[in-house]
């Protein structure tokens, strides 16, 4: 366990050093303000000043999956095609804490897009986005970090079992911004679509995200947290066995890298 | 088994295949290549060993499988008596692995960060792994370059950081796959120096290479290796007897009834013309290249070049004809 948190922490620290040198990777964090800004003129040219907290959220959300999609999902791919995945194969460190660690960095970096998003709305649109309940939505976006580690653990081993999964990675944006109730509340979907975003973990997070923006009391806000923990624990089990699966497949096939 | 003095070899390879479908798709189904074909190899702990070989000889793969990033087909591998199938994790603490090369690196850190990081990955602790990347890389002569980021570094340069790299967690056995490839002969003598205070520490290397001449001064023992097939292991000493047997000596000028003549002195193989019209003699044992250069001075021919044997003549010389092909 305390070698498993140890190799968390190396890959942490060298997420951290590579992240801000890797600027394409950051891209999200550069259009996150600038959507912020297209939804914000909408809303506000509409008059409709009560979806700003929509417009701020959406964004910063959106920001938080592309990072995970492109930068989480390619990064198993990204060490074959470097050459540096056979010799890390061959260290004694295990292979889905490391790759949780560097996700983990990826993830948290991608929260600067709210404080962005946030800023952007009060310095050009003199709009403040209150937090009526900030415990809930520190909360809320703890527990949506650890779950979009887990699942973005599955992308990447998915992107190396399946390659055809690959060409469908640039596509799987905006079905997700939908079904993640990322742009709008799920509940304004129609009916029959519903129980299909009680299934993605994004839906829950953003509709507590959104709840803790909204000045009226929040119900079963612990459960629902309790329940975006478990999509955490969840995807990280399926991207170990993913992750595993990749690996003897590679090692059988003599595939671990790109020759 | 055990060699004399009681110890478990540090690489012990019996009847080891490995093959390769070629196909493509999920259901691979394409021709089968065979890389390794039945191979024994026993390398006893403090021995620099080296596999001497062509490209496509089966070298990379069977440093693969003794680093565990690939599996064998058949047979048994194992490293200080861990077998590399199930004993992966006691394998992986044991050695470190070179492959060498352009790519392996994260170029966007710097050679000391890089170092850092594989330090951690082999459980060392941030300042422990910190002052290792300082001595390796003063050892490998990168000292005053070391916190330059690694995609800026040549590539002798980087071949020098894979070498820090695989030294980092002070492995039992040491896996060299290609290690001098584009370095220059200042790193490539450096180099031989490390490679003789390993052999102090009494560290186990298995180095793989074309180079006979490294060959010859850095190793213990030397297996050829082609085909998938280990040819021979000898000490290295026959590779200095080969380089100066099958020397070349191209020469210029020379007229046709002259080359017939020297054609059949002993100890001269195969006569050929090479493109821009000079003769090649390729001899077969040693003293004849002087010989033969006596004899062409005495004849006023002084326009020659005496040259050592590449690694595939000797292969065609000791395995026939088609020891040098890449197979498909």
């Amino acid at each position: 366990m305390i070698e498993n948190l140890r190799t968390a922490l190396a890959g942490a620290r060298f997420e951290l050093r590579v992240l801000p040198r890797s600027p394409g990777d950051l891209m999200a964090l550069v259009t996150a303000p600038v959507t912020t800004i297209v939804f914000l003129a909408i809303t506000q040219h509409a008059g409709r000043h009560d979806l700003a907290t929509y417009a701020v959220l959406g964004p910063a959300l959106m920001a938080l999956w592309s990072m995970a999609l492109m930068v989480c999902g390619e990064m198993i791919d990204a060490e074959r095609a470097g050459g540096t995945f056979e010799a890390l194969v061959a260290t004694p460190a295990r292979p889905l804490p490391l790759l949780a660690g560097r996700i983990v960095v990826v993830v948290t970096v991608s929260l600067l897009s709210f404080a962005e998003s946030w800023l952007v709305a009060a310095l050009v649109f003199s709009i403040v986005v209150p937090v009526p309940h900030p415990g809930l939505f520190v909360a809320a976006l703890l527990a949506t970090v650890l779950a979009m580690a887990g699942w973005a653990s599955i992308m990447a081993s998915v992107f190396v079992l399946a390659r055809s999964a690959r060409i469908f990675q640039n596509s799987l944006s905006f079905p997700f911004y939908v079904l993640g109730g990322v742009m709008l509340p799920v509940s304004q979907l129609p009916d029959w679509l519903r129980p299909v975003t009680r299934l993605v973990f994004l839906s829950w997070s953003s509709d507590l995200l959104r709840d803790s923006l909204n000045s009226v009391g929040v119900r079963y806000a612990v459960p629902r947290i309790g329940l975006v923990l478990g999509f955490a624990v969840v995807g990280l089990l399926i991207g170990r066995v993913l992750l595993n699966a990749v690996l003897n497949r590679s090692r059988t096939a003599g595939t671990l890298a790109y020759a | 088994m055990d060699n004399a003095a009681g110890e478990i070899p540090a690489v012990d390879v019996r009847g080891l295949t490995r093959c390769f479908d070629t196909g493509s798709g999920l259901r691979k189904r394409g021709r089968t290549l065979v890389a390794i074909d039945g191979i024994d190899l026993r390398v006893d702990q403090g021995e620099v060993h080296g596999l001497l070989g062509p490209n496509g000889a089966g070298k990379t793969t069977l440093c693969k499988i003794l680093s565990t990033v690939l599996l064998p087909t058949a047979g048994t591998v194992r490293v200080l008596g861990h077998d590399v199938r199930t004993d992966t994790a006691a394998v992986r603490a044991a050695i470190g692995i070179v492959f060498g090369g352009e790519r392996g690196l994260y170029g966007r850190l710097t050679a000391r960060q890089n170092i850092e990081y594989w330090g951690s990955l082999y459980g060392l602790r941030r300042a422990a792994a910190r002052e290792r990347a300082t001595e390796l890389l003063a050892r490998v002569g990168l000292a005053d370059r070391a916190d330059e980021r690694v995609e800026g570094f040549s590539r002798g340069m980087k071949q020098r950081v894979h070498l820090a790299r695989g030294l980092v967690a002070e492995p039992r056995v040491l896996l060299l796959d290609e290690p001098t490839t584009g370095m220059d002969p200042v790193a490539s003598r450096d180099f031989r120096v490390l490679i003789e205070q390993l052999r102090n520490e009494r560290r186990t290397v298995l180095i793989t290479t074309h180079d006979m001449v490294e060959a010859e001064q850095v190793c213990d023992r030397v297996s050829f290796i082609n085909g998938g097939r280990i040819l021979a292991t000898e000490p290295p000493s026959v590779l200095g007897d080969w380089i100066t047997r099958f020397e070349r000596v191209d020469v210029a000028g020379l007229t046709e009834p002259l080359c017939a003549t020297l054609a059949g002195q002993p100890g001269v193989g195969d006569v050929s013309r090479l493109p821009d019209g000079r003769a090649r003699f390729e001899t077969t044992e040693t003293g004849a290249a002087a010989r033969l250069v006596t004899e062409l001075v005495s004849h006023g021919v002084t326009n020659l070049a005496i040259s050592r044997p590449s690694l595939e003549e000797v292969y065609v010389h000791l395995f026939g004809t088609n020891g040098m092909a890449v197979r498909r």
